[in-house]
């Protein structure tokens, strides 16, 4: 017989990300000095715009020992006005994975706030040097924490706490890490300058490491309205979420501990008195209606099992059998399972039940989905073969993935609710680009909101031509949610629908100095990769950028045959002045002649026939 | 020898008169066109598609009767004109004073003038459009490609280039063979003893058949066409069949390429249907046929697509209806298959020359 045996243990979630560190794009020194940047700076942007506070931002990149060679340890310090984390939470926020506040249903920068713990543990392997993490939330008091993360524990280390007064509001994070700046430069720079296009209602600074700094001042004063966190559309889900939601929904036999009968006494009234069943019954039935879901089960389990508070907290319920309508109890005090018939006819008798079951069909389609009124639910309902009274909680597997399937196909639905979106808005975007590129020429369109597989989405995009842009063919900037992607762009849609373009058609041709900048806003971006740098060609999406574009690049074509006349105008001129003299000078000497033509009556001729034509 | 001479010189020279005297005309109506307050123009013979015809009496392809006005009264057509006007005026100082320049340096000097050609291709439109007006190929106003071809053999030339003069040479003193560029193209041809021109489409085959004494052995001068052949290659040409009375044989590549390359310097190209003097309507094409493929079993390569393409193209030219031409293009076109000059290597180095060119002259003489 074999000795060895295969050993299954759990890891934790920090030792998951540090196994799949690649995965979350810090594979090498260069990428993820980078990555650190993005995951620091956005957190800081996300702070301030959820609770609308003007972004000022100051980022800087410092060697620790200047005169190594690239790869060398980098401290990388983000600092932010936003609204700071409350002491208690710091630890826990930048010393766990998997903590955060962005669970919610609405368009932010990053989806968890994953990223930065990524960044302070791959500082913590690259150097093992502890994050320091500078907090003020009530503009009282500033905490500073030294931490180390505990990669197995998943659980902050603590190496120093010190709290310092003073009045300004804000989050500082520094990390030492291992990184290449020679080699990262380019797309710090460019993610910076990007950032602030896109956000021209930040001020952002950022230190490099030979100390150079570049300051790009707040645009416009008013931020874009802030996002609210919705509930999902039926387009949007599977049929696990389904389940998720459905466990929600499904109310579970409250454990009947002391705290709860702490709680059914205070509802009830009855702080100190005891009373036996039927008067809890009584007193009940008087304030029924106000009574909560919780409480209203206890009350039924009272009235089936004929126990008095006392009686209750000596036992556990272990199964409740509807099809059967028989109740299984175990009594802690005999030791003794206990079986109960379930009268049907009781009052209490649906209130047990629907409490297992959870609620109906209409009623988890119209409280728990966005835009869904009781019409459409009873429609959905006739669609999907469902009653709409069917308790969700007693659906089989079958039903369920049946119940998928129909709100998947089901039409008529409304389109999603784009209120959880965060477009910038035509005007800042415009004056973003004037301010960025001083062109010649500028146009920007923001798309109405439209949806994929039940995700809502919104494309902004502008159009600039000329100014300040070289003249190197068509420039893409690609964001999306207010991030700039700079990596993979061979692969993105908006390159994809760009490049299909039959720019020919709207007088574009060859080195032209233009740049399309693109925005695409959506609670869920269908990036095509972890790295989350390009974006995939749902039909949706696609069609909306084509739109768009092609709004955009016609408004260019306007602008470039104005030009276009203008600059004929200016060519033709003098046309007749330039050549004609040329003219007789090559005739004079082919034709042997020693002296010139008379030309002058031509070039009046000539001066006559532009006049016309202009 | 001594009319020979003369001969050629005669004629050199009374071209290049027509030349200049067509030169000075345009001129002269351009001037006086200038002086009475008239915009001047010139007619120029269409090139489209649908006015080049074949002709079969010259057994070329010509321009038909359709002609384009360019005027200096049109406000668009005025730089081109300018240009073309410049184009004339140097053409005229080149011959003069006895110059010549390059296709690439005729637009860079046109900077120099004040005319801005866009890009070569620009000016070497003008340049046709030129020859088109004059009925004569750059050559005579003494412009050249940049492509050049070669030749070897016993032809003792004398330039007429200035500082040369008189100075004569043997073309085959030197084995890597003489460039047949401007100064040959317009020396005499002075005296020779072979009794046949070999065109080759190949360098390599070219050098071979000079180290396997091709020119002493069938008597032979050989000309090394670098594949389609340059037009003062096909000027040289058409001077050794028609001042020597050589006969020309062409020798190509076993495929449809090749087999065009034969009819261009047979009868001209479409491209080239402005101009004369640039065929040699009695060379003849000797190999590689489609048939000679199968009889001399050669190592094959498959035709590309666009091959295949090129043969259906050729069919519908009113040159490839009948004959050997026609044969050849359809016994390609079931074939599919084509073989190069070097494939007879497989059978040994001089496989070539000592078989299978002794036996396509003997043949020759029959078509």
């Amino acid at each position: 017989m074999s000795s060895t045996k295969e050993t299954f243990s759990q890891i934790s979630p920090s030792e998951f990300f540090y196994r799949n560190r690649d995965l979350a794009g810090f594979s090498n020194p260069t990428r993820s000095l980078y990555t650190s940047v993005r995951e620091f700076v956005e957190n800081a942007l996300d702070a301030c715009d959820q609770k609308g506070i003007l972004p000022d931002i100051h980022l800087s990149i410092k060697a620790v020992e200047k005169e190594q060679p690239d790869p060398k340890q980098y401290i990388l310090t983000v600092k932010d006005n936003g609204p700071g984390i409350e002491s208690k939470h710091v630890p826990l926020a930048f010393g766990t994975v998997l903590y955060g506040s962005k669970f919610g249903l609405k368009q932010a920068r990053g989806m968890f706030g994953l990223g930065a713990t990524m960044a302070i543990l791959y500082g913590q392997i690259t150097t093992n040097k502890p994050v320091t993490v500078k907090s003020n939330s009530d503009g009282k008091m500033q905490d500073e924490f030294v931490m180390l993360l505990d990669i197995q524990k998943n659980k902050p280390i603590i190496l120093k706490h010190t709290t310092k007064e003073s009045s300004k509001i804000g989050l500082s994070v520094s990390i030492v890490l291992e990184g290449d700046y020679s080699k990262a430069g380019t797309k710090v720079r460019d993610y910076v300058s990007q950032t602030s296009l896109i956000t021209p209602y930040a001020s952002i600074t950022f230190e490099d490491p030979a100390g150079e700094k570049f300051h790009y001042p707040r645009i416009v004063k008013e931020m874009p309205p802030p996002p609210t966190i919705i509930r999902p559309h039926p387009h949007g889900i599977d049929v696990e979420t389904i389940r998720r939601m459905i466990v929600d929904t499904h109310y579970q036999i409250p454990t009947v501990d002391n705290k709860m009968i702490t709680k059914v006494r205070s509802e009830l009234g009855l702080q100190k008195k005891n009373l036996n069943p039927k008067g809890i019954l009584d007193r009940a039935e008087k304030r029924w209606s106000n009574l909560s879901r919780p409480v209203r089960t206890v009350i039924a389990m009272i009235s089936f099992l004929n126990l008095d508070f006392d009686g209750l907290s000596k036992i556990r319920i272990d199964d409740l059998d509807i099809a059967n309508k028989k109740l299984t109890y175990w009594n802690f005090g005999e030791s003794q399972s206990h079986l109960v018939e379930l009268d049907p006819e009781s009052p209490y008798y649906k209130q047990l039940v629907n409490t297992v079951q959870g609620d109906t069909l209409h009623s988890f389609l119209t409280k728990r989905f966005q835009r869904v009124g009781p019409t459409t639910a009873d429609k959905f309902a006739e669609f999907a073969k469902f009653k709409p009274e069917k308790r969700i909680g007693g659906m089989t597997n079958e039903e369920l993935v049946k119940l998928s399937d129909a709100l998947q196909k089901f039409e008529e639905f409304l389109s999603p609710d784009p209120s959880c979106l965060a477009p910038l808005g035509e005007e800042p975007l415009s004056k973003g680009i004037m301010k960025f590129f001083n062109p010649e020429f500028a146009a920007v369109i923001q798309r109405s909101a439209s949806a994929y597989s039940g995700f809502p989405f919104v494309v902004e995009m502008g159009i600039t031509y000329g100014g300040d842009i070289p003249p190197k063919g068509i420039q893409v900037y690609r964001f999306a949610n207010r991030i700039p992607l700079l990596y993979d762009e061979g692969s993105d849609v908006v390159l994809k629908v760009v490049n299909e373009l039959d720019w020919t058609r709207y007088k574009v041709k060859g080195e032209t100095p233009l740049v399309i900048v693109s925005h695409i806003c959506s609670t869920r971006i269908p990036y095509k990769t972890v790295g989350k740098e390009n974006v995939a060609d749902r039909p949706e999406l696609e069609r909306e950028l084509k739109n768009a574009l092609q709004y955009l690049a016609r408004k260019l074509a306007v602008h470039m045959s104005r030009q276009g006349m203008a600059d004929m105008a200016k060519k033709r001129a003098n046309l007749y002045s330039k050549y004609v003299p040329l003219i007789a000078q090559f005739s004079t000497e082919l034709s042997g002649k020693k002296k010139e033509p008379n030309y002058t009556q031509l070039i009046k001729k000539g001066s006559e026939i532009e006049d016309q034509q202009i | 020898m001594k009319t020979s001479k003369s001969k050629a010189t005669k004629t050199a020279e009374l071209r290049k008169e027509k030349v200049l005297t067509l030169l000075q005309n345009h001129g002269l109506i351009m001037y006086n066109d200038l002086d009475q307050g008239k915009f001047p123009q010139f007619s120029i013979p269409s090139r489209s598609v649908s006015n080049i015809v074949y002709d079969k009496k010259l057994r070329q392809y010509i321009l038909g009767n359709a002609s384009a006005l360019r005027s200096s009264k049109n406000m668009s057509q005025l730089r081109s004109f300018t240009q073309l006007a410049w184009l004339a005026f140097f053409a005229n100082k080149l011959i003069r004073e006895g110059k010549t320049s390059t296709l690439r340096d005729i637009y860079y000097s046109s900077q120099a003038f004040a005319i801005d050609f866009e890009d070569q291709p620009e000016s070497d439109n003008i340049i046709v459009d030129l020859e088109a007006i004059l009925t004569s190929a750059r050559e005579e106003f003494h412009i050249f490609p940049e492509e050049r071809s070669s030749v070897f053999g016993d032809l003792t030339i004398e330039y007429t280039v200035p500082g040369y003069e008189g100075k004569r040479m043997n073309l085959s003193d030197h084995p890597d063979g003489y460039l047949i560029g401007p100064s040959l193209s317009s020396a005499e041809l002075v005296d020779t003893s072979a009794e046949l021109v070999i065109a080759i489409e190949k360098g390599g085959l070219f050098t071979r058949f000079v180290e396997e004494k091709v020119h002493k052995k069938f008597k032979a001068i050989i000309v090394d066409t670098a594949g389609q052949a340059p037009r003062s290659t096909r000027y040289f040409l058409r001077r050794l069949n028609g001042e020597l009375g050589l006969p020309v044989v062409i020798l190509v590549d076993g495929d449809v390429y090749g087999e065009h390359i034969a009819m261009v310097i047979k009868s001209g190209s479409a491209n080239a249907a402005h101009l004369r003097e640039l065929t040699v309507p009695d060379a003849k094409w000797l190999g590689v046929w489609a048939t000679d493929i199968e009889k001399y079993k050669l190592p094959t390569i498959p035709m590309t697509e666009s091959d295949i393409k090129r043969i259906y193209e050729l069919q519908k030219d009113p040159r490839y209806q009948e004959g050997n031409w026609k044969t050849q293009l359809e016994v390609f076109l079931k074939l599919k298959r084509k073989a190069e000059l070097e494939a007879f290597s497989k059978y040994g180095l001089t496989n070539i020359t000592d078989k299978y060119l002794p036996e396509k002259l003997e043949l020759a003489k029959s078509l």
